[in-house]
C-alpha cells in the first residue's frame, strides 16, 4: 500500500501515512461472481487476474480489503461500491 | 425469456409482455422504496412512505443531521451501513452520500422502467450502459433478496433447489396443495429470472470490452 499512502501525503488530505484507512468488501448471497469481477475491474482498474482473485477472497473469506487511503478517498470507494449494489465498509486500517 | 447475446455491439434480450410487466413493476416498486416519483404513475395519491415521512420531517431535527438509518432491511440493503462499528464514521457517510446514491439508483432504475415500458420484445443494452443495468439489476436482486430473507450463500443455494422442486410438484397441482407460499414461490422465480438475466448481461463481451 506504500504508494497510496505516497499519494494521500501529496493530496494533502491530512491523512497521516501512519493512519490510513482501508474500503472492505464484504460477501453477500445475490452479487454474481462475475459481476463482482467486472465491478473490481472497472472502478479500480485491476486487471482481470488480479480482480477475479479479490472477488475470490470475498465470495470465500467473506471480506477483502480493496483500498487504502484517506478517509475521504474510502468515503468515495464505499460510496462507489454501494452504488453498484456491492457491501462496502471504511473502518481504519488499525481497527 | 431469452438472455442477453450480443448484437451489433450492444446487449440484447428478448422478454414477452408478461415478463416485462412483472420485471417493470418490481422495478417501479423499488423505485418506490427509494423514496422515487411512481413511475408508472397509476398510484399518485399513495400514502407517503415512512422513509418519505422521516425524510419530510428531518428538518425539524436541524440540517446538519443524518438521515436516519433506514427500519426496511431492504431498503437498508440498498443504501447500506458503511461503518457498523462507528457510528460517527456511519453517520458523516450516510449525511454526505445517501441523497446522490438514491438519486443515481433511481436514475438507473428509471431508465430501466423506460425501457421495459416501451419498444417491443426485444430489450436492447448499450454497451456503455451495461454496468449501469446490471447494477439496476442488482437493486431489484436486493431488495427481492431481502423479501426472501437470503442472508448467506446456502439460502440462495436452498431456494433455488426449492423452487426447483415445486415447479416440478407444480406439474397439476396448485401451490397450497404442494405445500409451498405461492407468494413466495412468484417472488423467487422472478428472483432467479432477474439472476439469470444479469448473469447473460455480465458475462458478455461486447466491442473489445476488458
Amino acid at each position: 500500500m506504500g504508494t497510496q499512502e505516497r499519494l494521500d501525503t501529496q493530496a494533502g488530505v491530512g491523512t497521516r501515512v501512519s493512519d490510513p484507512w482501508v474500503t472492505i468488501v464484504w460477501n453477500d448471497p445475490v452479487n454474481l461472481m462475475s459481476y463482482v469481477t467486472r465491478v473490481f475491474q472497472e472502478y479500480f482498474h485491476l486487471p482481470l487476474p488480479e480482480a477475479e482473485k479479490r472477488m475470490r477472497e470475498v465470495h470465500e473469506q467473506g471480506r477483502s480489503v480493496l483500498s487504502a487511503g484517506s478517509r475521504e478517498q474510502m468515503e468515495v470507494h464505499v460510496q462507489a461500491m454501494h452504488s453498484y449494489g456491492l457491501w462496502a465498509t471504511l473502518q481504519r486500517s488499525d481497527a | 425469456m431469452r438472455g442477453f447475446s450480443a448484437r451489433d455491439g450492444a446487449a440484447v434480450a428478448a422478454l414477452d409482455e408478461d415478463e416485462r410487466l412483472v420485471i417493470a413493476r418490481i422495478v417501479a416498486d423499488v423505485g418506490l422504496l427509494l423514496g422515487g416519483e411512481d413511475f408508472g404513475g397509476e398510484r399518485q395519491a399513495a400514502l407517503p412512505h415512512r422513509e418519505d415521512l422521516s425524510e419530510a420531517l428531518a428538518f425539524l431535527d436541524g440540517l446538519a443531521d443524518s438521515p436516519p438509518e433506514p427500519d426496511d432491511p431492504a431498503l437498508l440493503r440498498l443504501l447500506p451501513n458503511a461503518a457498523p462499528d462507528d457510528r460517527e464514521v456511519a453517520d458523516e457517510f450516510r449525511r454526505l452520500t445517501e441523497d446522490d446514491l438514491r438519486a443515481t439508483k433511481l436514475t438507473r432504475l428509471r431508465r430501466m422502467w423506460d425501457d421495459l415500458s416501451t419498444g417491443g420484445t426485444d430489450w436492447t443494452v448499450p454497451a456503455e450502459d451495461v454496468m449501469a443495468t446490471a447494477a439496476a439489476l442488482t437493486d431489484v436482486r436486493l431488495v427481492i433478496a431481502s423479501r426472501l430473507g437470503l442472508e448467506h450463500d446456502e439460502d440462495a443455494e436452498r431456494l433455488h433447489h426449492e423452487i426447483a422442486d415445486a415447479t416440478a410438484a407444480l406439474e397439476g397441482s396448485s401451490p397450497a396443495e404442494v405445500g409451498i407460499d405461492p407468494e413466495r414461490l412468484w417472488l423467487g422465480m422472478v428472483y432467479d429470472a432477474l439472476t439469470w438475466l444479469q448473469e447473460s448481461l455480465v458475462s458478455l463481451r461486447l466491442g473489445g470490452q476488458a
